[in-house]
């Protein structure tokens, strides 16, 4: 079904990537591509190695074998600050803001390592008009916001690095639906200004409609790879993840 | 004025808040001024006040003032690496010892092997032995500790929380050890062993600088020693706290934050950690090599037996006293607990021996006494005497502190 792409178009491209918690075999051979311009989505149950696959990328938990390639770079071990530099920004799993830091200062983190620091400010007001919320509470600590304004802090300081490729994992996570639906908009919003988008979801239903195409992941293997479309109308992922009966 | 507060989104509150903070600001220099003016000038006033009735024995003599200021200064340095950066290092006493040796070795008769004399002042010219300039002895020295900081912080920055403790816990205990048993290393005489090295040359300016300037030529044979190495002291505390408070508003500062925050999502966000936290031990020892070189001077001599592992707790407990990284919240930990050290205690103790009749020696129980405040600190105030500006700036703009969560920090 899936299209193969052109090679001009994939900006990430993963190649049969294996990678390990110490012994313990995480990944065994995951291979998926994001390109230019789409969001994508990886879906599947708790432990089956989808933020494995994010930190794979990130740096933060190197693949022993395969290859990961972004924008026609090798960056299958190129450590985590520097491939925030090469404009792959991510939203971790759980947020992970900086409690004590102010909204605006863990903001200004997203753009630790970026060269051109003196638009800042511009950068700032986008996050802002994103997120108008964040602005009202900009002095604020990040550790007293609400889940979904974290949630907020957390895609507006990935943002913050002018991201070529954003990762966000889970950000859905622990949300109230208002706050779900609120979120998705602005990943469509964010992937509409031209970001291309990497998610990482528990909640298939909602992520498969944002995104344009999706890999289902199974126990560290990609067990499905489809449209989004298709994969919404496949018997299987409907049983599993979209609680549908059969 | 919870009003002002809540009207913070129109343009009248937000110059409200903004002079408010320009306020605070004169103010808490003005503070910063009287104290530094109250501190350079102790050495005209010192006699009058220990001459007071009432609380005369309280005010410190000169002497026990420099190494009151010493420990301070180290404390400052501990507190980039702890304070800012949020790793435990139970180790510092290590930094404190190289600073020392590289002053005894740079400035007495230990290699007497060599004569060798640049800008040494107060030692005849053919005294054998290497004889530098204190002023660039506390330069070589912050250099080599620095090194040293780097050497230990390669390979022990890879851990995390109790583990780096630990390790340095190691490294704290290894350089004394080494300082001890290094009268023979290959039967080459480093360290002179348990002896110690002694006498260290003083500081001073030369006699040029005296003709020309008047600056003293040598401190220790200068009728005012005293006064002399106070104020370099105090010049050299206020360089650390200078540096520390530039250090701790700069990129690195913010990263150090970051790292102490939540390590993972300061990777995340593009900071190395490994150069980001051994930068952090590299100042940290840098200050703590130029404090440790200027005491050896001041007490003409680098012996073993002062850089036993207490000293690194001792300045950790300045630390958390002051509250754990907050420069002036650490100044004030460590004159009070430094001031304890060399006098307080033996005049408090003296005064309740008064009081009662009874014999109690209260200096022998100093540890003691130290672990106890420690204790009512974390319980009543766990984020010390004066909290880090963080805490404060949101105390001010209205957002709510639990001090609970707060006190929680260091677990992470």
């Amino acid at each position: 079904m899936t299209t193969e792409p052109t090679r001009e178009d994939v900006i990430l491209e993963i190649d049969d990537i294996h990678t390990y918690y110490g012994a313990i075999h995480a990944l065994k051979g995951v291979s998926l591509n994001v390109r230019a311009g789409e969001i994508v989505t990886l879906i599947g149950a708790n432990g089956a190695g989808k933020t494995t696959t994010l930190r794979s990328i990130n740096g933060l938990n190197q693949p022993r074998d395969g290859r990961i390639r972004f924008q026609g770079r090798d960056i299958t071990s190129v450590p985590s600050h520097q491939v925030v530099k090469m404009g792959i920004a991510q939203s971790p799993e759980g947020r992970k803001l900086f409690p004590r830091m102010s909204v605006r200062e863990n903001l200004e983190m997203g753009a630790f390592q970026r060269s051109d620091r003196k638009n800042l400010r511009e950068d700032l007001d986008r996050v802002y008009t994103l997120f108008p919320r964040l602005s009202e509470r900009k002095n604020q600590k990040a550790g007293t916001l609400s889940g979904g304004e974290q949630q907020m802090v957390a895609i507006g300081r990935a943002l913050m690095a002018r991201p070529k490729l954003l990762l966000l994992d889970e950000p859905s996570m622990g949300l109230a639906p208002i706050f779900v639906e609120k979120i998705f908009e602005i990943v469509r919003e964010i992937n509409e200004q031209g970001t291309p988008i990497l998610l990482v979801e528990q909640n298939a239903l909602m992520a498969l409609e944002t995104a344009s195409r999706g890999y289902v992941m199974e126990t560290g293997r990609i067990a499905l790879a489809d449209e989004a479309k298709a994969l919404r109308q496949n018997e299987q992922v409907r049983k599993t993840y979209l609680g549908e009966g059969a | 004025m919870a009003r002002e507060q809540r009207a913070t989104g129109g343009g009248g509150g937000r110059a409200a808040l903004l002079a408010r903070t320009t306020l605070e600001r004169l103010r808490s220099r003005a503070f910063l001024l009287v104290a530094i003016g109250l501190l350079l000038f102790y050495p005209s006033y010192v006699d009058s006040a220990q001459d007071l009735e009432l609380m005369g024995e309280f005010f410190p003599s000169l002497n026990s003032m420099v190494i009151m200021i010493v420990f301070t200064m180290m404390a400052v340095g501990l507190n980039i690496v702890v304070g800012y950066a949020g790793l435990l290092d139970l180790g510092y006493v290590a930094f404190y010892a190289a600073g020392a040796y590289t002053a005894a070795w740079f400035a007495s008769l230990q290699f007497e092997q060599v004569t060798f004399h640049f800008g040494a002042v107060g030692v005849s010219e053919d005294l054998p032995g290497i004889h530098i300039s204190i002023w660039l002895v506390l330069l070589l020295a912050a250099l080599f500790t620095t090194v040293v900081g780097i050497m230990i912080g390669l390979p022990t920055l890879r851990l995390r929380g109790d583990y780096l403790a630990i390790v340095t816990l190691g490294f704290g205990e290894i350089i004394p050890q080494f300082v001890r048993n290094g009268d023979s290393i290959a039967g080459f005489d480093l360290t002179h062993g348990t002896f110690g090295i002694s006498p260290i040359d003083s500081p001073g300016f030369g006699s040029t600088l005296n003709d020309t300037f008047g600056l003293p030529e040598s401190y220790r044979q200068a009728t005012n020693a005293q006064e002399l190495f106070f104020w370099t002291a105090v010049v050299l505390l206020l360089f650390t706290v200078f540096c520390s408070v530039r250090l701790r508003d700069s990129r690195l500062g913010r990263a150090w934050i970051a790292i102490r925050e939540d390590e993972t999502a300061a990777a995340a966000m593009g900071v190395p950690l490994m150069r980001t936290k051994t930068w952090a031990y590299a100042l940290g020892a840098f200050f703590g090599g130029i404090a440790g070189a200027y005491y050896a001077s001041f007490k003409s001599g680098a012996f073993p037996a002062d850089f036993y592992f207490n000293i690194s707790i001792f300045l950790l407990c300045m630390v958390i006293l002051g509250g754990i990284g907050s420069v002036w919240g650490v100044i004030v930990g460590g004159m009070v607990l430094g001031w304890l050290n060399v006098e307080g205690l033996a005049t408090i103790g003296s005064k309740v021996n008064e009081a009662t009749g009874i014999d109690f020696e209260v200096p022998k129980y100093q540890f003691g006494i130290y672990g106890f405040i420690i204790v009512l600190m974390m319980l009543f105030r766990p984020v010390g005497l004066i909290p880090e500006r963080r805490h404060q700036r949101e105390l001010e703009e209205g957002v709510h502190d639990e001090p609970l969560y707060d006190a929680t920090h260091e677990g992470n």
